[in-house]
């Protein structure tokens, strides 16, 4: 489905994502972990050909056959937004401000499809209620008046509207409280299952990933230090940094000894 | 780990400094020295050498009274670049001594400043300069008086502006609570933090005003004949472009070169201080 | 809404009062007289009886305050005086020659902005490249060179040399054409490095990423997502700027012998003509005055949030 082969991103100083290979199934769903700045941000933005200028990215990218790398830029456009999408952290930048969501729902359907103008905001109000929003207020709104939880979730509807095959959410819930961020991660959840997309999941919160993901992949200084199934890397961990990663979650029950992460010379009694 | 590619760079903006500097500095000694180094007297007329081309005697040739075009160019740095830099000073100084006092005190005064500052904000500086230095008659103290009247307000709103979000800040606090005179603190910890920012408009500035100068001396609004200014010098030179453009090119041309000069000053010295106080922050 | 509207205006009010006081108190102070200007005293010769006369007969020797009162009724009328010099109303010759700035006006802006947006749009997506280079080289010598100077050169240029166009004066559209140029160019120095610089900060916006992940066509990303938020930041400097703009009419006008405003102004003050010089100060501030409040209402189009954010609140 999604395959990464020896992906590098170069700035004119130095390798930012350092030759990482990936593979993801149809239906499956990919956690990329990693601490901040380890490039799994990069990566993602490279899939779909969104990184700025001044990085250079090499390697194969192949989707469903076809070297995404290799496109031209309105050949990749055509992918962008309906049969791969995107999500980021900041829902602040999810739509531009001065203009409403209704709106920039409609010019991604003008772009993507030749549906005329009811069909389009039928169709944008449904993606839009599909997400528990109150579709026709909504869409009528400029993003200024919405909360947070509300505007990841029209970036959500967004990303969905289209059906797309391969869903890249880069650390979608960060910015958001946990409540709310569970919230946003079900509504994927429940999409992936509903239409077998495929999810590419960054994030640096390894709490969430055995909820949620069937692979995951751990990334250090633009490598790939350890991947496989969820169950096998989180339970046990080959690389010492997976095992520093693991060990450093906050117990979420007061059961589970707190042997790790502990002070240095402190002693449980 | 830098590239030689930055380092070049870095070397090349480090001559554009220096060269900047070193010109700066001859200006600076052209306006003092200006009697001492014009080749011939900038106003003497020889009828019989009007609107001659450059020659060995007279470098850049004659205007069309005959009078050598070099000397009343450099006769011109002092003019229009002296008087320039003298309007700049007095402005800053009125600005910063107003701004500082008005912003310190706060209250009423302040309220009042704010208003009055407010309405020179609100008039077009160049339209009021104009009719100023118009109303007021032509001639070098006038057009003094009316350009400075236009620009001190932009000194005295920026620093009230600083003075005002510095008062907020602990260490003035402290220092008030600690008994600390209130002159001292204006001079000790207001002044300094201010300066820093006047300099860079009126680095920025002084382009602009050059550019005022001549333009209102070219109205005939400025220091009268035989002066030799640049503004009113391309006046005079306009009518004679076919025969002698010499007359016309060498003001404008010096005018450009001064103005770039400064320009390219008042930038450095805010990427500079921008730089500093992104180190600071 | 209203209510600050109402609010600015009756500032402006009180500040077109003291605006008015000031300078006719200015204007009654400085030296030079009118009585003598007007009866060319200096060319023809004069008994004092007759500068009496007219003296009385201008109101001038009444106190400087019954001046003042009577003239702000007039002006209440919009009633300006009359010019000394040719005896028509103010308001009058203001109104006639208004039309002439104006358009000369709107030619430099639109010069300006054929010159700055191709070229400032052009280096700001090849930032660092040859072009961007070019047009930082085209600003700094822009905004170095005096206006007039460069008006000079280009009527040697079109009007000498090529002899494609009227060197000065009036009559036709061509007439505005060296005028614009000059003014445009010299407006365009400052503002292609702005629009570079406005265009370069939108670009990098996050809602701009998210656009083009949606896979949105580059030129309309450009034109409604990037462009349209650097049109904020434009749009309130052109403002600021229109008071410099008018004031740069003046020079031109004078170097083109355009019957504009400007030249209006510029002869009332060789002629000692006071009722023109305050009429012009004032009417122009106004008119400054006025243009800025409408920019700000414009903000509402530009950037619709505002509007929004103020009826939710009132």
């Amino acid at each position: 489905m999604l395959s990464i082969h020896n992906l590098i991103v170069d700035s004119s100083r130095d390798k930012l994502v350092r030759g990482i290979s990936l593979e993801l199934q149809a239906g499956g769903w990919l956690a990329l972990a990693g601490e901040s700045g380890s490039g799994k941000s990069l990566t993602a933005a490279s899939i779909g050909g969104l990184l700025s200028k001044e990085l250079k990215q090499s390697g194969i990218i192949s989707w469903q056959g076809t070297d995404l790398a290799d496109l031209s830029p309105s050949r990749k456009r055509q992918f962008l937004g309906k049969e791969i999408s995107y999500i980021f952290q900041d829902y602040q930048g999810a739509f531009t401000p001065f203009m409403t969501i209704g709106k920039q729902l409609d010019e991604q359907l003008l772009t993507h499809t030749a549906l005329n103008r009811t069909q389009r905001r039928v169709l944008s109000i449904e993606a839009l209620v599909n997400v528990s929003l109150s579709g026709e207020r909504v869409y009528g709104s400029y993003p200024s008046e919405l909360s947070g939880g509300q505007l990841q979730r029209a970036a959500i509807a967004s990303a969905l509207i289209l059906n797309p095959a391969l869903m890249i959410a880069d650390e979608p819930t960060t910015a958001l409280d946990s409540l709310t961020a569970h919230k946003v991660l079900t509504y994927i959840s429940k999409a992936r299952a509903r239409r077998d997309m495929s999810v590419l999941w960054i994030t640096h919160d390894l709490r969430h990933v055995r909820r949620y993901a069937d692979h995951v992949a751990i990334m250090l200084k633009g490598e790939i230090v350890e991947q496989g199934a969820v169950d096998q890397v989180l339970n046990a961990p080959a690389h010492s940094y997976t095992q520093q990663l693991i060990a450093a979650i906050p117990p979420l029950s007061p059961h589970v000894p707190r042997r790790l992460g502990l002070p240095e010379g402190v002693h449980e009694t | 780990m830098r590239s030689t590619a930055a380092l070049k760079q870095q070397s090349g903006k480090r001559r554009i400094k220096y060269t900047t500097l070193l010109l700066f500095v001859l200006v600076i000694m052209v306006i003092i020295m200006t009697p001492e180094i014009t080749p011939q007297d900038a106003n003497k007329l020889i009828i019989g050498n009007r609107l001659l081309g450059p020659s060995s005697e007279h470098l850049l040739g004659t205007d069309h009274l005959g009078r050598d075009l070099l000397s009343r160019m450099i006769a011109g740095v002092r003019t229009t670049v002296g008087t320039s830099l003298l309007i700049l000073s007095i402005s800053m100084v009125i600005g910063v001594t107003l701004g500082l006092l008005t912003g310190f005190l706060g209250g009423l005064y302040d309220r009042m400043f704010k208003r009055i500052v407010d309405a020179f904000m609100t008039l077009p500086d160049y339209i009021f300069a104009i009719v100023l230095s118009g109303l007021l008659g032509p001639g070098f103290l006038n057009l003094l008086f009316a350009v400075i009247a236009v620009k001190w307000v932009g000194y005295a709103r920026l620093v009230r502006s600083t003075v005002l979000q510095e008062k907020e800040k602990d260490y003035i606090k402290l220092a008030e609570l600690a008994g600390v005179p209130a002159l001292r603190i204006v001079k000790k910890h207001l002044l300094p933090r201010v300066m820093g920012n006047v300099f860079v408009l009126a680095a920025l500035d002084l382009g602009k005003i050059i550019l005022i100068i001549a333009s209102l001396s070219y109205l005939g609004l400025g220091p009268q004949p035989p002066t030799a200014e640049w503004g009113s010098m391309l006046n005079e030179g306009r009518v004679y472009f076919n025969t002698a453009p010499h007359l016309m090119l060498a003001p404008g041309i010096a005018i450009m070169i001064t103005v770039l000069i400064a320009n390219i000053c008042g930038d450095r010295l805010r990427d500079k201080l921008d730089v500093r106080m992104k180190k600071g922050a | 809404m209203l209510r600050s509207i109402v609010r600015k205006l009756l500032e402006l009010l009180l500040f077109i009062l003291l605006l008015s006081f000031i300078s006719f108190c200015l204007l009654k102070l400085l030296p030079g007289d009118p009585v003598r200007s007007i009866l060319r005293v200096d060319d023809v010769a004069v008994s004092n009886v007759q500068i009496e006369a007219m003296r009385t007969e201008l109101g001038l020797n009444e106190s400087l305050i019954v001046q003042y009162g009577i003239w702000l009724r007039q002006m209440l009328q919009l009633n300006l005086g009359d010019s000394y010099i040719t005896s028509r109303p103010v308001i009058t010759e203001f109104i006639e020659k208004l039309p002439y700035t104006l358009m000369l006006t709107l030619g430099s802006l639109l010069v300006m902005l054929i010159i700055a947006i191709p070229f400032g749009t052009l280096s700001a997506i090849y930032a660092n490249r040859w072009i961007d280079k070019l047009s930082r080289l085209f600003s700094l010598l822009g905004s170095a060179m005096p206006s007039f100077w460069l008006g000079l050169l280009l009527i040697q240029l079109f009007a000498v040399k090529l002899q494609i166009l009227p060197p000065m004066g009036e009559g036709s559209i061509l007439h505005l054409i060296i005028p614009s140029l000059t003014l445009g160019i010299a407006m365009s120095a400052v503002y292609v490095r702005m629009i570079r610089a406005s265009l370069i900060e939108s670009a990098g916006q996050d809602f701009v990423a998210s656009a083009r992940a949606r896979g949105i066509h580059p030129i309309r990303l450009f034109i409604f997502h990037t462009f349209r938020h650097s049109l904020v930041p434009l749009v309130t400097i052109l403002s600021e700027s229109i008071g410099s703009l008018l004031g740069g009419t003046v020079v031109i006008e004078v170097l083109f012998a355009y019957p504009g405003l400007g030249q209006w102004v510029v002869n009332a003050i060789t002629a000692r003509d006071y009722p023109v010089i305050q009429g012009y100060t004032l009417l122009m501030s106004c008119f400054v005055i006025s243009i800025n409040m409408a920019v700000e209402v414009s903000y509402r189009w530009i950037n619709p949030q505002i509007a929004r954010r103020g009826k939710l609140k009132s």
